[in-house]
This record gives C-alpha cells, sequence and structure tokens, in this order.
C-alpha cells in the first residue's frame, strides 16, 4: 500500500516537474521545424520542409546544421575552452586542496573565503576588469585570456569539491599499507588515487559544466572572436526574437548540458556535490 | 630615384612569398600604392603573398554570412586569399579596437583589422582619429564602375559619407534606402499614412500600432532624421552643415519641431505604458512587434527587406511597401573601409576591388538583397540588363516611385547632438528648453 | 608551515589573488580615476561616483535590481523548498525524477531565456492560447510579462533556473541530517514543530544560507536576463554599466567601474553581515537547545 501512495504522488511530482521544466521546450522544437509561424497560429502555418527545396537560401535545420552557422565551430570552442580549464584548475587545485586540509594548517578559513569572492562578485565586474587587464597584455581575444578568464568562477567550485574529497580520505588507509609494506608509489596509485578518483571526477564533472555555460566573460574577454555556444545563442537571441535558426540554435545548446546530465548523475553521490558548495560562506566547517 | 624605389619594393614584394613582409615594406607599399604608381598585377602579387583577409562586418543577416562563405570566400580563394569573416554585433566595437590597437602602437601590418564594413558616424570616428589607410578607392581598377563626378546628382554618394567628404578613403559596398513596409490586413491602402502629419492621425485613430528603433541605434537615429526634415522648415538641405557652423539656438530652432513631433507621438506609440513607450532596441525587436501583429507598420534600412524577409518567412505573405515619408526617404550608401593599422593592406586592397566588380555586385543583389554600391549608369547595356534581372522585387510600389522620393543623411557630426537631444527631450521627457540641452550636447561633441 | 605546503599552496593563490583582488583593485583604481589606458589620470577623486548620484535614475536602477533579486530569491527559496519536500518524500524509490528536475541547472542561462520569450512573449505561445480560449483580442492584451519593468519574464527565467538550486542545496542537507537525532528528540517528548525549530533547522541553516546568499548574488550582477528581457530604461545596474562601458566617452567608462564596485561592495557587505549573524544565531541555537 504504501509503495502504490509512493508511486501515485511520484507521478505527480514528475509529471508537474516534466511540465513546468521540460515542457517549454517543445514549442522550442517546433519553432525549429517552422517557416511561418506568426500570431494567432498554434501550430505552423507553414512548415520547414515544404519549402526548403525551392529557397534558394537554407533555412531553419538546413541553416542550423551547415557551416555557416557556426555551431560546430562554436562547439567545438566550448569543448576545448572547457576541458583546458578543468585540466588547469585540476593542477591548480589538487596540491593546494591536500595542503588545505593538512591538521596543522592555519589558514584554511580565510583561504576558502577567498574562494568564494567569485561566486559573489557580478560576472561583469570581473569580466570588465579582466578585460582592461588583458587588453594590454595582448590577450584580449585569444584562447588564453578566455581559459584563464574562466578560471575564476571555476576554482571556487573546484577547490571545494577537492578540500571535501582530502577530507574524507581517511589517512589511516594509506598508513596501514605502509605499514604492510607498500612503497610510496603503490601508496600513490593503489590506494590514494583510486580512492581520490570519484571526487575528482566530481570535480571535473562540475568544473566542465560551469565552464561551458559561461557567456559574459568569454563575450567581453573574447571580444567576439571566439565563438562558444552561449555567445552564439546571445547574438541570436539578444535581439528578443526566437526565429527558427534561433530554436534550433537553443535545442543544440542544450546538448552539452544534457550530456552532463547523465554524466553526473551517475558518478556523483549529491552530497559531494551540494554539500560542498554548501559549506559555506559562514565559514562553519564540518 | 623614384623608379629605384619601386624596383626595390616590387623585388620585396615579389620575394614576399618567401619572406613575410615587414612593416617598413608594408609602409613602402601603401606609399607606392596611394602614389599610383603601383601596378594592379603587383598588388595581386603581395596579396597572394599576405594570404587572407581579416573582414569585420555586421554579423546579423544570415543571408550576408552565407553569401560571404558560400560565394565569396572560394572567389577569394581563386585569387590567392583567404577569407576570414569576423562578425560583430556593434560596429563601434571594431572602431574601437582600432584605436585601441593604434594607441598601444601597432602601425601598418600589426593590426588585426583589414576591413569593415561601414558608414556615417563609424566612417567620420576613424576619419577624425587620423585611422585610415588612405585615398585607395579611385585607383581600384574597379573603381570605373563608379560615379566620381563631383557635379554629377549621383556621384554625391561616392565622394560625401553624411555629407563628410569621403575622399577615397573608403569605397562603397552597396546602396541602401529606409522604407517602410505595412501589414494590409492591419492598414488599407486609402488610410496608409505618407507624411510624418498622417501618421500622427492615423496614430491617433489606432494608438499602438506603430513603434520605431531606439537611437541611438542607426535604424533609430534615420527615422528621428526624416521626422526632422519633414518637420523643420529648411527640409533636408538644413541638415547638410557641419555642427560648427551652427550656434546652440540656430541648431535647436531646427531640431525642435520635430523634436516635439516625436514628443507628441511617444504615448501613442506600440508597448506605451503610462505614456511612456518601450522601444524596441533592435531591427529584432521591431520585427518581432510586427510579426506579432501587434504593429502595423515598420521601417527600416531595406530596399528590398520586403521581398527577402517574405522569403524567409519573416513576414506574413500580405505586407507591402509603402512610400513614407514623400521626398524624406533617406537614401545613403554604405562602405568597406580600410584602417590604418591594417595587417594585410595588400590583401584589403584585393578584397575590396573585388566587392566592387560586376559580377560580386550582382551575386550580392541576386543572394543577399542588398541594393547595388555601383552605379547602374555607368555599366554596360548589356550588365545594366543583368542588374535589372537580378533585382529583388517590390510590393505594392515601383522602383522608379522610391527613386523619386529620396533624401540625404544629415551631416555626421550632427548625429551625436540629435541621439542626445532625443534622449533627453523624447526619452526622459526633459522639460529643459531646448537650446540649453543643444548647448551641452555641442559642447559634449568636441 | 613547510616550505613544501607553500609550493603546493601558491600557485592557485597566486591566480585567485592576481585576477580576482588584483583585477578588482584595478577595477576600484579605475572607478577613482585612474585609467591610463585612456589618457585619464584624474587619481584619486570621487566625480565618476558623483556623475552617478547626480542621476536619479541610477537610484531608480539599484531599486529595480535590488527588486528583481529579493523577489526571485525569495519565491525560489520557497517553490525550492517544497520542491525538496517532495523528492524527501518520493524521490528515493523514483530515480528518474532527479534527472528532470536538475536539467536547468546543466544549461546557460541563455537557454532559459529563449524558452521565456517563446513562451511568455506577448506573440508567444501562452498568449496565443488565451486568445484561442478568447481571453484575449490582441497581443498587447497578454499582459506585457517580458518587457515591462515588473520583470515577471526576468524572475520567471531566474526561477527556471534557481529553483532547482535551491531544491538540490535543501534537499542534500535535509539527506544529511541522522535520523537518530530526530528520532532521539522524539523519544524525549519533543512536538513535530519543536524537533524542527531545535533540531532539524539549526542543521539546515548554514547550507541553505549559503545558496540564498548565492542565488541572490547572482541576481543582483546577472545580465543577460534584464538585458534582453528588461524593460528599457532605467535598466538594471549590470546593464547600466555595459552602456556605460560601451559609451565612446571614456568618462563614462569609468562610471560605469564605479557602478559594478559599487554593485559588489554592497554585495561583500551583505554576505559578510549575513555569515556574521548566521554564526551568531548558531552560537545562541547551540546554547539555548
Amino acid at each position: 500500500m504504501k509503495g502504490v501512495s509512493h508511486n501515485g504522488k511520484a507521478l505527480l511530482v514528475g509529471v508537474g516537474l516534466y511540465i513546468v521544466i521540460l515542457g517549454p521546450i517543445i514549442p522550442v522544437i517546433i519553432q525549429s521545424f517552422a517557416f511561418q509561424w506568426h500570431w494567432p497560429d498554434l501550430l505552423p502555418r507553414v512548415w520547414w520542409w515544404s519549402v526548403r527545396a525551392d529557397s534558394t537560401f537554407p533555412l531553419a535545420w538546413d541553416y542550423v546544421l551547415s557551416p555557416y552557422s557556426h555551431v560546430f565551430e562554436a562547439a567545438g570552442n566550448t569543448l576545448f575552452i572547457s576541458l583546458s580549464v578543468t585540466l588547469l584548475a585540476l593542477i591548480l587545485c589538487l596540491p593546494a586542496a591536500r595542503v588545505l586540509v593538512s591538521p596543522h594548517f592555519k589558514w584554511k578559513t580565510q583561504i576558502l573565503s577567498l574562494f568564494t569572492l567569485p561566486l559573489i562578485v557580478p560576472e561583469m565586474a570581473l569580466a570588465l576588469a579582466f578585460l582592461a587587464v588583458f587588453i594590454p597584455l595582448g590577450l584580449a581575444g585569444t584562447y588564453t585570456g578566455i581559459i584563464v578568464a574562466h578560471l575564476i568562477p571555476v576554482l571556487p567550485y573546484m577547490m571545494r569539491v577537492l578540500v571535501s574529497v582530502y577530507q574524507g580520505l581517511n589517512p589511516a588507509v594509506v598508513e596501514q599499507a605502509q605499514l604492510l609494506g607498500a612503497s610510496r608509489w603503490q601508496r600513490l596509485v593503489h590506494i590514494t588515487i583510486p580512492l581520490l578518483l570519484p571526487g575528482i571526477l566530481a570535480g571535473c564533472l562540475f568544473t566542465l559544466l560551469v565552464s561551458s555555460n559561461i557567456f559574459l566573460i568569454t563575450f567581453l574577454v573574447g571580444q567576439g572572436r571566439v565563438e562558444t555556444l552561449p555567445t552564439l545563442l546571445f547574438s541570436k537571441i539578444g535581439g528578443g526574437a526566437l526565429d527558427a535558426t534561433a530554436a534550433g540554435l537553443t535545442l543544440i545548446a542544450m546538448i552539452p548540458g544534457f550530456i552532463l546530465l547523465l554524466a553526473t548523475e551517475r558518478h556523483i553521490r549529491d552530497y559531494q556535490r551540494v554539500g560542498a558548495v554548501g559549506r559555506s560562506i559562514d565559514g562553519s566547517h564540518r | 630615384m623614384n623608379l629605384l624605389r619601386n624596383a626595390l619594393v616590387l623585388t620585396g614584394l615579389l620575394s614576399g612569398s618567401l619572406i613575410a613582409a615587414t612593416p617598413t615594406d608594408q609602409i613602402a607599399f601603401r606609399t607606392a600604392f596611394l602614389d599610383g604608381q603601383l601596378p594592379w598585377e603587383s598588388v595581386s602579387t603581395a596579396a597572394r603573398s599576405e594570404g587572407a583577409i581579416d573582414f569585420y562586418y555586421w554579423g546579423g543577416d544570415d543571408r550576408l554570412n552565407v553569401w560571404l562563405e558560400r560565394t565569396v570566400a572560394p572567389d577569394l580563394e581563386k585569387l590567392g586569399v583567404t577569407l576570414r569573416p569576423h562578425r560583430i554585433t556593434a560596429t563601434s566595437d571594431v572602431v574601437d579596437l582600432v584605436l585601441t590597437e593604434a594607441r598601444a602602437g601597432k602601425g601598418l601590418g600589426q593590426g588585426s583589422v583589414d576591413a569593415i564594413w561601414v558608414n556615417g558616424e563609424n566612417f567620420y570616428t576613424l576619419a577624425q582619429q587620423d585611422l585610415l589607410f588612405g585615398s585607395f578607392a579611385q585607383k581600384l581598377p574597379n573603381a570605373a564602375w563608379f560615379d566620381w563626378d563631383e557635379n554629377s546628382a549621383g556621384g554625391s554618394l561616392n565622394l560625401y559619407d553624411f555629407g563628410y567628404p569621403t575622399q577615397g578613403r573608403e569605397m562603397p559596398w552597396s546602396g541602401e534606402q529606409y522604407v517602410c513596409a505595412v501589414n494590409r490586413s492591419l492598414m488599407a491602402e486609402a488610410e496608409t499614412p505618407h507624411t510624418f502629419a498622417e501618421l500622427e492621425r492615423w496614430l491617433e485613430a489606432n494608438p499602438g500600432t506603430f513603434t520605431y528603433v531606439k537611437p541611438p541605434h542607426y535604424l533609430g537615429n534615420t527615422f528621428v532624421q526624416e521626422a526632422l526634415y519633414e518637420m523643420s522648415p529648411e527640409g533636408a538641405q538644413g541638415f547638410q552643415q557641419p555642427l560648427d557652423s551652427f550656434t546652440p539656438e540656430s541648431l535647436a530652432r531646427l531640431l525642435a519641431p520635430g523634436m516635439a513631433y516625436l514628443k507628441r507621438i511617444a504615448p501613442l506609440l506600440a508597448q506605451a505604458r503610462n505614456g511612456i513607450p518601450r522601444y524596441p532596441e533592435n531591427e529584432s525587436a521591431l520585427m518581432q512587434l510586427f510579426q506579432n501583429s501587434q504593429t502595423a507598420m515598420e521601417c527600416q534600412f531595406g530596399l528590398y527587406h520586403v521581398a527577402t524577409k517574405r522569403a524567409s518567412g519573416q513576414m506574413p505573405d500580405n505586407t507591402e511597401e509603402i512610400i513614407f515619408p514623400r521626398h524624406n526617404m533617406i537614401k545613403n550608401k554604405n562602405y568597406l573601409v580600410i584602417p590604418s593599422n591594417a595587417p594585410h593592406p595588400a590583401a584589403a586592397l584585393v578584397f575590396t576591388n573585388y566587392m566592387s566588380s560586376v559580377a560580386a555586385q550582382k551575386s550580392k543583389l541576386a543572394a543577399v538583397g542588398y541594393p547595388l554600391g555601383l552605379d547602374l549608369w555607368m555599366l554596360s547595356a548589356a550588365d545594366q540588363a543583368a542588374m535589372v534581372e537580378a533585382m529583388p522585387p517590390h510590393f505594392g510600389v515601383t522602383q522608379a516611385a522610391l527613386d523619386s522620393h529620396i533624401a540625404p543623411d544629415t551631416h555626421a557630426s550632427l548625429v551625436r547632438v540629435i541621439e542626445s537631444l532625443w534622449q533627453s527631450v523624447v526619452l526622459q521627457g526633459s522639460e529643459t528648453p531646448i537650446a540649453t540641452l543643444v548647448e551641452q550636447a555641442m559642447s559634449q561633441s568636441k | 608551515m613547510s616550505r613544501q605546503h607553500w609550493l603546493s599552496l601558491s600557485p592557485v593563490l597566486l591566480v585567485m589573488l592576481l585576477m580576482t583582488l588584483g583585477t578588482l583593485l584595478f577595477a576600484v583604481g579605475q572607478s577613482l580615476g585612474y585609467a591610463p589606458q585612456y589618457g585619464i589620470n584624474h587619481f584619486p577623486t570621487l566625480r565618476y561616483y558623483e556623475l552617478l548620484v547626480a542621476q536619479p535614475s541610477v537610484a531608480m536602477s539599484l531599486g529595480l535590481t535590488l527588486y528583481y533579486a529579493v523577489v526571485a530569491t525569495f519565491l525560489a527559496l520557497v517553490m525550492g523548498f517544497l520542491l525538496a519536500m517532495a523528492l524527501l518524500r518520493v524521490g528515493r524509490h523514483h530515480q528518474w525524477l532527479h534527472y528532470v528536475y536538475k536539467f536547468p541547472l546543466m544549461v546557460p542561462y541563455l537557454v532559459g531565456i529563449a524558452l521565456v520569450i517563446v513562451l511568455f512573449g506577448q506573440g508567444g505561445l501562452m498568449a496565443r492560447l488565451s486568445y484561442a480560449l478568447g481571453w484575449i483580442d490582441r497581443p498587447d492584451d497578454f499582459a506585457a510579462l517580458l518587457y515591462s519593468h515588473y520583470g515577471w519574464g526576468i524572475i520567471l527565467v531566474y526561477l527556471w533556473k534557481q529553483v532547482p538550486f535551491m531544491a538540490l542545496s535543501i534537499y542534500v542537507v535535509l539527506l544529511g541530517i541522522p535520523e537518530q537525532t530526530q528520532d532521539a528528540a522524539r523519544l524525549l517528548g519533543a512536538s513535530r514543530w519543536q524537533r524542527w525549530r531545535y533540531v532539524v533547522v539549526p542543521q539546515v541553516m548554514p547550507g541553505i544560507l549559503s545558496a540564498v546568499l548565492i542565488c541572490f548574488a547572482f541576481n543582483v550582477g546577472a545580465f543577460e536576463a534584464p538585458f534582453i528581457l528588461g524593460g528599457g530604461f532605467p535598466d538594471t545596474l549590470p546593464v547600466l554599466a555595459w552602456r556605460l562601458f560601451t559609451d565612446p566617452d571614456y568618462g563614462q567608462r569609468l562610471s560605469g567601474m564605479a557602478v559594478l564596485v559599487t554593485m559588489g561592495a554592497m554585495l561583500l557587505v551583505t554576505v559578510w553581515v549575513a555569515s556574521l549573524l548566521s554564526r551568531r544565531a548558531n552560537r545562541w541555537q547551540r546554547i539555548s537547545a
């Protein structure tokens, strides 16, 4: 009986969620296949496929999936930048996290507070400040500049996940291995890394997520020279309208998020992900 | 001495395929070219060795994007130059970029911008800041298709951009006319306004069915200019003088009636709440209102825009063009300009020359729907016929009618003052006397 | 503190200090008049701040920014809380529920903006449905959800992204409360309300507070949604800053910097005060319980 009522409630919650969160995607899909869909029609008056053969110009999906839309270039840039940022963040944060959790270290709270700064300061302030510094350095509009700029919003997340990962690492396990005669290398490869790996993966996925969704920093620091999916989407819908090609682009911009959703749900425990971030601006660490 | 120097330049350029041209070479190249000493073959060869051209242009038109990458890029490859199109959202950003790079000490051959699609205010800024490559336009082979005669009526747009002399520093690329389109299911033929006075009467009877793009966007500026022309006693001619030929009082007298009109109709515009309209920020927002049948009429640059938008499904099938406002439809040209710190100057010249060719202008006309930049009467009869053939159709008006109601832009130096005045008087509803506001705006422009 | 410790720490510290504090100091310097790249050096001067204060529209921009931020954060908290409670009841048995509600967290804000445009624009799907149902006659009659200063379009975008975020934060924190403490309290005779007030809430507060502060800070500093969906002049502070920053007049750009510095300072103070208060409340709770 309890199972049935759970199912019923779950169904209600689930359907409600679907409608509210995912429902709006349906009109976007329809728009991406429309040629003429104006007020007050509930469905397109003329569909894309009925006119595409006669048109001298690629319409809707023909345009979006063509090289002219720059969608593949943007997707490639997004991937490249977020992977580079993730790698860099990992290299920077991993050794630092280890130090931060070591019991003799006195500055943990203060340093972690430093890392909350990018979460509070407006993204525009950071982006314009970077721009002011990067232009004389010649980094504005370069991949390097964008990757370095992306680091700042990303480091708080990577740092917190890694700190919590190291906190969860029980030194006793490593010590036991040492007592049993394992060499430093063996301890590292067979004990430490496998224990850390899920957390590191979590941090990486999180970083990929944050970096691939960044718009303002890429837009300002990149000065329009590097297109990512968010900046491409902005150039299409910045006018406040959603035509067929913009709709197609929106759908494509959802793909990385969708992939990351599948990846994170399988690899991360909820606790690790948000609990780490939630712990905290007020400085209480448990 | 000249001969020796040119021989050295030529040798340097011909061997340029082995060694990259240094800035000194390129400066010598520029001097030689602008002096008229360089045959076009050397320019082509130099362009081949430079290999690429960075073209910065407004990327909001998908047709243009496709044409550039589908038609222009392969043609330029055949000339040995790789086209690198950079889509931007605002031309002023690129002007800024050129300025910043120049300030950072980057001269010819060291910047990042080879060519920009500009007109009006942006060209004026570049010229004032001395950021232009030089007077190259009439030295291009394809300059033969343009009328450079000071005295001919048609030549003026090649020589003056917003009333400011181009001096051949920019090459005309497309012509344009500010055209209004109406939704025939919302506005019948009989009630169509053809002057601003008639528009006001239409709005009183049908409030909320029209609006215009918000200045300082150039689409908004142009609408404001047309209103100023009709409402001012001197008409368009009064606005052709530069800013320093006016005193605050004389300028205020010129601008006041038009501004008063725009302020009067503001509460009648679309999306007005408590008498304050929300002006669309750009063409896309303006079109959205029109597509939703919220507005019955919209105005923008685009001689053939109704044809192209009907073909891409953005406008319903009953959209027509109208003649509005009578005798004050602003017609201008837009241009390709080469900045002073272009990294590939020879390639930029080859690019500009290609864009001015009969073939490129015709394919642009047919594929993108941009009116011709070259002058039809300079072409052979056969070419003229081919061009007319390639022109997109008009709906509800004839080309002859559109040609007979044209007016020029205001002088470039007046644009900023007009923008600022519109912001104060119409947008913010300031009660300050117009002469005072004009004086403030004039002092800021100095 | 060994040298090895500093060696491991210094790269990331260097990056953070240089890029965050360093560039922000640079921004502060610019707002105070030090901008050699523009050929301006009036440092130190408050004139760019004075220019802002002199315009009444800036105060309106501030008001609008706070209004959108507070309303959106509050609604996100309430709705997120309800969602978290629902998930707590049924989520453990139905994994697929977790995929659905987390989707908005994974995509850029611009996607949310696109969804709101297509649904709630004046010519959007909701308006057309209303017309089909006979509720309205013209697109204008559909409440201008998006482009008015009431900003419901903006708030909807924030909610679409932040309700899942709040729900996730609250859910995770609620999960973390060991059953034992609640059971112990029940055994000791505490009522449901008392269990809630003295056991659950103190443990849950810090996590929820962080989430609220993050959302609030984001909403104050957000650019895309107010820019695309906002009501025009007067804009929110970030949009105002951007407009000032793209002005060819360099003095205006420095005013733009001043706007951003003010916003940043405001937010930092808010967060600091909130964290102080929460720590005090925590201490009090533990003492009194």
